[in-house]
C-alpha cells in the first residue's frame, strides 16, 4: 500500500530529523564558547571589581530572593509554557557553580549555554555578550570568592514534557542572540559615549526591557546600529518601559544628562521619577554606580538621536487648565476626578514636588504613545525607590476601589491633554483590560 | 518555527514589589458610592420601639422642616445602630475597670460604668417610662411640641431617669446624632452628602494648594467622600 | 520567669521624637540598639494614605491614632485630699501611641524657648523681685541655657523643615518675625505658607494695635527641601485634617517623613513594636540599670539587658516607668520629699471666637496644625511689664484653626441653640464665616501639682495606673484673663459681627472633658543637682547614670509654646554629650 509506505517515510524522515535537530543542538551546545580560559589571580581588587559588576548587571534581581541566601536562585518567572526557576549561582559545587571554570562562566554569561544546553534567554545573555574578558574574570572572582557558597538547590521548571525539551533554544539562540564578541567602541567615538555604550547594551541590559520585542521574542535592536527600534520602549507586564532615546514627548528629549545621571543613582530627578520594576533595578543597581559610570550611561543615552530628533520642539507648559481649575471651573472631562484624586501630590498645575510627587506635565511617561503606565499606577499606585542617596519613599495609593473604568479613563485623558501634554486618548476598554491583567482578584 | 516561550517579567517583583505598599483601601463597599435616596434600614441593635424612639428623638434634634437635611433623611439612626454593632458602642475605646466613684466633679469626667450600648437600652427605657408616667404616651407618641419639651427636659437633667442620668443619655443622643450627621457616609450617615453640602464642608477633599494664596475667595468645589463620590 | 534577650548596647524605651532622635544618634555612634514600642509600627504608607485617612469619625472623634485608654489611662483628681477618678474618655489631652508616637498625628506647631525661660526663677527674682513668686510655686531654672541648646534648637528645625520668618538673627531683629525670640545662628530652613483668611484679618488689626505679627513657626514644609539627614518631605497643601491624623503628603514632620528613613536599613538598630515596657531593670546596688522588662504582643515578659537605657516614653509614661521601677524617691507634697513625680504642670488655654458677617470667606476647612497661622508674642513669657499686675508668666495670641472639620470644630455664637430648626439654620449661617483666635499660656509648678502612682486602678496588666494631682492656681487663672483681654481687644478691632470668649476663670476648676492641650510636663525636671532634680543637664538620671530620661518630663515649668523643639533640643543636647564623652567613660556627667 503506497500510502503506509508514504506514512512510513514520512515518520522516519521526522525521526530522523527530529534526531538530527537535537544532535545538532546537542554538539552546538557543548561546543559553545571557548573550551578554556585563563584568568588572573582573584584578588580582593578584583572581587570587589566584579561585586560592583554584578551590581551593574543586578544579577540579584533574578538570583536572590528573600528569605533565601543572596545569589541562591529560587525567583519563579512565568511563562506560557510553565514556570521556571533561576538558578543558584553561589560557588557551591553541588548546586551552584563551584565546578565552574572561567571558560564556563564565560559560556553562561555571553553565549547563554550553561551544564550543556541553551538558557532560556531569560537570563538576558543575549545583553551581557558584549562583556570584556577583564570584567568576565572580575565577575567570575566575586562569584566563586566573593559570594559565601549556600547549599540551596535548584527547582526544576513547571513547564511539562515535551514543551520541558531545551533543544529548540540552541536554534533560536543560533538565530537571534547577538554574536558574543567583546564590547568595543567605535573608533570615533567619545571615550565617556563608549563607556556608557558597554554599560548600557552590555551589563545595564537596559534594552532587554526598553526595546521592542519581535513576535520570535528577540529584541528588535540592540545597539542604535540597529535602527530606530533600540531602546523606543515596550510593554512590560502592564507598564510601558519608556522611551530612552531623544525626540518629542514620550522620550527623554527633555532630560539633562545631569538629570539622567540624577535619576540613575537616586530614582528621581525633577523630570520624573522611578515606578513598576524600575524602582527595584534603581534600588539594586543602579544606586552604586559610580558617579562616572552614571554619567557616561546618561551621556551615552543622550547622544542616540532619532532621525527627526530636534523637529519637535521642547515641551511647551501651558497654564490654562491651572487657571480654570484656581478659578472653580473644573468643567473640563476628568477635572474634578483629578482635584479629588491627584491635585493634593500632583499639584493643580501638575508640576507635582520635586522630587518627591513626580510632574505630570510634560512627563515622557505620561505622555507616551501607550497610556498603559499611567492606567496601570492610577489603579495599582506606585512606591519611590529608597535609594541611599534618597532614603525618603514616596507611596502613592492605589486608586482602584475609589474610581471606576470611566473614572481612570476621564482622568487619564484629562492628564494626558493638560497644561501642555498632547497624547492620545484612551478607553474605558483599555483600563478594564489593564484592571483585570494586574488586579484579577479585584 | 518553535514559539520561544515569552517571559513574564511580573514574577520580577515578587520579592520587592513596589505595588504592594499601594494596599487595596478598606472601603470594602460600606457606602454606595452615588449619594442617592437609600434603601430602607433594618436595624440590628435596637428594638422597634427603641428604633422608634431613636428616630423620633433625631427628627426633632436635626428635624427635617425648613431648609437643609433633616437627621432623618441624612441616616442619622443607621448611623447610631451601626456605630452600636461597633467596637465603639461596646466601650471598647473606653476605660471601663471599676471602681466606679459615684460623687466625683463632673470636671473629673464621665464616670458611669454604661458603655454606649447599656445607655442607649437603659436611656430609651426610662425615657419612655418617664414619658408613659407624666404624659400617658412613649416618647415616639407625642407631640412633636411635648417631644422638644421632653428632650430639653432630659438635657437640663429636669426628668429624673432611675438608671443612667437623663443628661448622659441626651448628650450621648445629640453627639452621635451630630456625628451621623457630619462623618463620612461610609458609616451609614450624612447621606449623599446632604450635611457637607448644607454648611459648604468640602468633605474628604484635603487639598486646597490653590487656595493658599487666595484667602478671602469663597472655596467653589462641592464636597467628595471617601469612596470617591462627589456631592 | 522573663526570656532574656541578647544583650545590646542601648534599649530605648517608647519610639517616637526623643526615641528616633536618640536612636539615630546612638546607631551613628556604632552602638548596637534595640528601640522598644509598645504599640504598633506605622508609617505613612499604608497607615495615613489618603484618602482613608481624612476620616473626622474614626481619626478625630474616636481617636484610632492614641493610647487605647481601655488597655491603660490615668487618673485625676484636683486636690492632694482628693480620691482620684479614672480619665475613661479622651477629653483634655491625647496620648499618642505606636511607632512616631504623638510626633505623628500633633500639630507640627515648632518652638524654641525664650532665653529667660529657661532661667525662669533667676529671671523673675531679678527683675520683680522674690517675693513676686508665690512660696507654693516650685519653678527652677533650666541647668543648661538658651545659647547651649540654640545649635539643636537650629539642627531640629531644620532635620523638621519648619517654615518660618527669623525674628532675631544672630542679634539683628528683623521684620516680619518674632523680635521677642531668642538670637538665632541661621534662618527659618523654609518660608511661611501665606496667611489663612483669619491670619491676614489678624495680621491687620495687630498691626493696628501695634503689635508684630508673624508666622507660627510650622513643622510643614512649604518647597521642595532636603533635611540634614538626605531625607525630602512633601508640601503641606493645608488640607484641614491635622492634629489627629498623620499627614498623608509627607509634609508634617513627624519621626515618620523626617529620621526613621534613614534608620531603616541600619543593621545595628532593631525595632520591637507591641513591646510594653514595665519595668527599667537595674542591679543589686540600685544604681546601674541592666535593661528593660516589657511584655510582648503574645502576654509573654522578655528582659532586654543593655548597657544604656534611654526611656522616651512620653512625659506621662517616662514618671510612671520611674515610679513603677522604684528608681528615684516619689514626690510627697506633704512633705515635699521625693522628686519623681514633682512638678507637674500643663498648659492654660484660652478662645475667643469670632463670628463674621456672610461676605467674610473664612474657608474654615483650608488650615494646618501650624502653617498658616499668625501670632504675636507680645503677652508671652516675660515679654512685657508684669510689674502690678499679679502675675507672672504669659501666653502667644494667634489667629488660626487647624482645620474645619464639623464633628468637632464646628464654632457657634451662644445664642444659637444646641439642636433643633434654630441649630441648623446656625450652622448654615456661621460655618463658613467663623474662626477662632486662641491664646496658649505658660503654667507654673507648685508644690501642690504632681504625679504619683494611683492607689487603686489599674492597667490590663494588672500595674498601678499614673494619678494626676492638679487644678488651676491664681496665677494661671490671672494670666489667662489678662491675655483673654488682650485677644479680645484684636477681636475688637476685626470687627465680627459677635464674638465670645472661653476661659479659665476663678472657681472653674481644670475639666478633663475639654480638649485644651497636649502639653503635660514635669514629673522628671532637669536641674542643677540632685535635691532639686531627677535629672542633671544632660538628661542623665543622678540616681542611675547609665539611664537618660528624654521628653518633656524634663521640664520644671511649662512654656507658653509647643514643648517639642525644647525637648527634641534637650535630647540632641544629651545625645550629643553621650557621643562625646559618656561612651568614652561611662558614669555620672555632672558632679552631684
Amino acid at each position: 500500500m503506497r500510502w503506509k509506505t508514504g506514512i512510513l517515510t514520512v515518520g522516519i524522515v521526522g525521526v530522523v530529523g527530529l534526531l538530527a535537530a537535537m544532535g545538532t543542538s546537542y554538539v552546538g551546545d557543548r561546543y559553545a564558547g571557548e573550551k578554556h580560559l585563563a584568568g588572573p589571580p582573584a584578588t580582593p581588587e578584583l572581587v570587589a571589581r566584579g561585586a560592583y559588576l554584578a551590581r551593574l548587571g543586578d544579577c540579584a534581581a533574578c538570583h536572590s530572593i528573600p528569605g533565601k541566601p543572596p545569589y541562591s536562585g529560587g525567583l519563579r518567572m512565568v511563562t506560557p509554557i510553565g514556570a521556571i526557576y533561576t538558578t543558584n549561582i553561589t560557588p557551591d559545587p553541588t548546586y551552584g557553580i563551584g565546578r565552574f571554570s572561567l571558560a564556563d562562566f564565560d559560556r553562561a554569561l555571553r553565549f547563554g549555554v550553561a551544564n550543556g544546553h541553551t538558557l532560556y534567554p531569560a537570563m538576558p545573555f543575549t545583553s551581557f555578550y558584549n562583556t570584556t574578558p577583564e570584567d568576565v574574570a572580575a565577575l567570575y572572582a566575586y562569584f566563586q570568592q566573593g559570594v559565601p557558597a549556600a547549599v540551596v538547590s535548584n527547582r526544576p521548571s513547571d513547564i511539562p514534557f515535551p514543551l520541558s525539551m531545551r533543544w529548540p533554544l540552541t536554534y533560536w539562540r543560533w538565530l537571534f542572540a547577538p554574536k558574543p564578541t567583546p564590547f568595543q567602541p567605535l573608533a570615533a567615538a567619545d571615550a565617556e559615549v563608549a563607556r556608557g555604550a558597554y554599560f548600557v547594551e552590555g551589563l545595564g541590559h537596559c534594552g532587554e526591557c526598553h526595546t521592542p520585542r519581535a513576535v520570535t521574542m528577540q529584541l528588535k535592536a540592540t545597539t542604535p546600529k540597529d535602527g530606530s527600534a533600540y531602546l523606543s520602549g515596550a510593554v512590560i507586564e502592564s507598564y510601558f518601559a519608556p522611551s530612552l532615546r531623544n525626540g518629542g514627548t514620550g522620550t527623554l528629549g527633555d532630560w539633562s544628562v545631569e538629570e539622567l545621571a540624577q535619576f540613575l543613582k537616586s530614582g528621581a530627578s525633577s523630570k520624573g521619577i522611578a515606578f513598576g520594576s524600575m524602582s527595584d533595578v534603581i534600588i539594586h543597581s543602579t544606586q552604586y554606580m559610580s558617579d562616572a559610570d552614571a554619567l557616561a550611561a546618561a551621556t551615552y543615552l543622550k547622544s542616540i538621536r532619532n532621525d527627526d530628533a530636534g523637529k519637535a520642539g521642547p515641551f511647551l507648559y501651558d497654564p490654562a487648565v491651572h487657571t480654570a481649575l484656581k478659578n472653580g471651573d473644573a468643567s473640563k472631562p476628568g477635572a474634578l476626578a483629578y482635584l479629588d484624586n491627584c491635585a493634593a501630590c500632583h499639584r493643580p498645575d501638575g508640576l507635582g514636588y520635586e522630587r518627591v510627587f513626580p510632574r505630570l506635565a510634560g512627563n515622557g511617561v505620561v505622555q507616551a504613545g501607550d497610556p498603559i503606565s499611567l492606567i496601570s499606577i492610577i489603579l495599582n499606585g506606585a512606591s519611590t525607590p529608597r535609594t541611599k542617596g534618597a532614603p525618603a519613599q514616596f507611596a502613592m495609593p492605589s486608586f482602584a476601589t475609589r474610581l471606576s473604568d470611566q473614572d481612570v479613563t476621564d482622568l487619564v485623558n484629562f492628564i494626558r491633554s493638560s497644561w501642555g501634554n498632547h497624547a492620545s486618548s484612551t478607553t474605558a476598554r483599555d483600563v478594564a483590560r489593564v484592571r483585570k491583567a494586574t488586579r484579577p482578584n479585584g | 518555527m518553535v514559539k520561544v516561550p515569552s517571559i513574564d517579567r511580573r514574577t520580577l517583583l515578587l520579592g520587592a514589589a513596589p505595588m504592594a505598599t499601594a494596599v487595596i483601601s478598606g472601603l470594602a463597599g460600606c457606602s454606595p458610592r452615588s449619594g442617592d435616596a437609600a434603601p430602607a434600614y433594618s436595624p440590628t441593635f435596637f428594638s422597634a420601639d427603641e428604633w422608634a424612639f431613636v428616630r423620633t428623638a433625631v427628627s426633632r434634634l436635626i428635624p427635617s422642616e425648613g431648609p437643609g437635611p433633616g437627621g432623618i433623611e441624612a441616616g442619622v439612626p443607621e448611623f447610631i445602630d451601626r456605630q452600636m454593632e461597633m467596637p465603639y458602642g461596646h466601650g471598647a475605646y473606653f476605660y471601663m475597670a471599676g471602681p466606679f466613684l459615684t460623687d466625683v466633679p463632673p470636671t473629673l469626667g464621665y464616670q458611669l460604668r454604661y458603655n454606649p450600648r447599656e445607655i442607649y437600652r437603659l436611656g430609651i427605657a426610662a425615657a419612655n417610662d418617664e414619658a408613659r408616667k407624666a404624659q400617658g404616651k412613649t416618647f415616639a407618641e407625642l407631640p412633636a411640641d411635648a417631644q422638644d419639651g421632653f428632650l430639653q427636659g432630659m438635657e437640663k437633667n429636669a426628668i429624673q431617669f432611675a438608671t443612667v442620668p437623663a443628661p448622659v443619655f441626651f448628650s450621648q443622643l445629640l453627639a452621635n446624632t451630630k456625628e451621623g450627621y457630619f462623618a463620612d457616609p461610609l458609616y451609614g450617615g450624612n447621606r449623599g452628602m446632604a450635611a457637607w453640602k448644607w454648611i459648604g464642608f468640602p468633605g474628604a477633599r484635603a487639598d486646597f494648594t490653590d487656595w493658599i494664596d487666595q484667602a478671602g475667595r469663597a472655596y467653589p468645589y462641592g464636597p467628595v467622600a471617601i469612596s470617591g463620590a462627589r456631592g | 520567669m522573663a526570656e532574656r534577650r541578647k544583650r545590646v548596647d542601648a534599649v530605648i524605651i517608647g519610639y517616637g521624637w526623643a526615641g528616633a532622635i536618640m536612636a539615630k544618634t546612638l546607631t551613628d555612634a556604632g552602638l548596637s540598639v534595640v528601640a522598644l514600642e509598645r504599640g504598633p509600627a506605622r508609617d505613612t504608607s499604608p497607615d495615613f494614605e489618603y484618602p482613608r485617612i481624612v476620616d473626622e469619625l474614626k481619626y478625630g472623634v474616636r481617636g484610632d491614632l492614641w493610647q487605647p485608654l481601655a488597655k491603660e489611662t490615668v487618673t485625676v483628681r484636683h486636690g492632694v485630699n482628693d480620691v482620684a477618678a479614672p480619665y475613661r474618655k479622651y477629653g483634655s489631652f491625647v496620648l499618642g501611641n505606636g511607632v512616631g508616637g504623638a510626633g505623628v498625628h500633633w500639630n507640627g506647631q515648632l518652638w524654641r524657648a525664650s532665653p529667660e525661660d529657661l532661667r525662669l526663677r533667676s529671671h523673675i527674682e531679678e527683675r520683680y523681685g522674690k517675693s513676686a513668686i508665690p512660696h507654693d510655686m516650685t519653678i527652677q531654672d533650666y541647668p543648661v541655657t538658651f545659647e547651649e541648646l540654640e545649635p539643636h534648637f537650629d539642627h531640629f528645625e531644620k532635620v523638621c523643615a519648619v517654615s518660618g520668618i527669623a525674628g532675631n538673627l544672630r542679634g539683628a531683629i528683623r521684620p516680619g518675625g518674632n523680635p521677642f525670640e531668642g538670637p538665632r545662628s541661621d534662618e527659618f530652613p523654609t518660608p511661611p505658607l501665606p496667611p489663612i483668611e483669619v491670619a491676614r484679618l489678624f495680621e491687620r488689626a495687630t498691626a493696628e494695635l501695634g503689635y508684630k505679627a508673624f508666622p507660627v513657626p510650622s513643622a510643614n514644609s512649604s518647597i521642595p527641601y532636603t533635611n540634614p539627614y538626605g531625607v525630602r518631605l512633601g508640601p503641606c497643601n493645608l488640607c484641614g485634617f491635622c492634629e489627629r491624623f498623620g499627614c498623608f503628603l509627607y509634609s508634617k514632620a513627624s519621626p515618620q517623613t523626617s529620621i526613621l528613613p534613614i534608620l531603616v536599613d541600619r543593621p545595628n538598630l532593631e525595632v520591637r513594636t507591641g513591646a510594653y515596657v514595665t519595668k527599667i531593670l537595674r542591679d543589686s546596688s540600685g544604681k546601674i540599670a541592666t535593661g528593660a522588662l516589657y511584655i510582648d504582643d503574645s502576654g509573654a515578659e522578655v528582659e532586654q539587658p543593655a548597657d544604656l537605657v534611654i526611656l522616651s516614653a512620653f512625659q506621662m509614661h517616662n514618671v510612671r516607668l520611674l515610679l513603677l521601677s522604684g528608681i528615684g524617691t516619689p514626690y510627697d507634697p506633704a512633705t515635699s520629699e521625693g522628686l519623681v513625680g514633682k512638678n507637674y504642670a500643663y498648659q492654660m488655654v484660652a478662645q475667643t471666637a469670632a463670628y463674621f458677617s456672610e461676605d467674610v470667606e473664612i474657608n474654615p476647612f483650608i488650615g494646618a496644625g501650624a502653617a498658616g497661622q499668625r501670632t504675636i508674642d507680645e503677652f508671652n513669657s516675660d515679654h512685657f511689664d508684669h510689674s502690678g499686675l499679679g502675675f507672672i508668666g504669659g501666653s502667644q495670641i494667634y489667629a488660626g484653626a487647624t482645620g474645619g472639620r464639623p464633628i468637632d470644630q464646628m464654632m457657634l455664637p451662644p445664642d444659637v441653640p444646641h439642636w433643633g430648626a434654630g441649630w441648623k439654620a446656625g450652622i448654615r449661617k456661621h460655618y463658613r464665616h467663623s474662626a477662632p483666635l486662641g491664646t496658649m499660656g505658660t503654667v507654673m509648678s507648685y508644690r501642690d501639682r504632681y504625679l504619683s502612682l494611683d492607689p487603686t486602678y489599674k492597667d490590663a496588666h494588672g500595674l498601678p495606673l499614673l494619678r494626676i494631682t492638679f487644678d488651676w492656681h491664681d496665677n494661671e487663672y490671672k494670666m489667662a484673663a489678662y491675655s483673654a483681654s488682650k485677644m479680645e481687644e484684636i477681636v475688637r478691632v476685626m470687627k465680627p459681627e459677635k464674638h465670645a470668649t472661653i476661659l479659665m476663670r476663678p472657681g472653674m476648676p481644670y475639666d478633663v472633658r475639654i480638649y485644651q492641650s497636649t502639653h503635660t510636663t514635669g514629673g522628671a525636671i532637669i536641674g542643677s543637682n540632685p535635691t532639686n532634680s531627677v535629672i542633671n543637664r544632660y538628661s542623665q538620671s543622678w540616681d542611675v547614670s547609665n539611664l537618660f530620661i528624654c521628653g518633656a518630663s524634663a521640664f520644671p515649668q511649662n512654656i507658653g509654646y509647643n514643648p517639642t523643639g525644647l525637648l527634641a533640643a534637650l535630647a540632641y543636647f544629651s545625645a550629643a554629650k553621650i557621643g562625646d564623652s559618656y561612651l568614652k567613660s561611662p558614669g555620672p556627667l555632672v558632679p552631684a
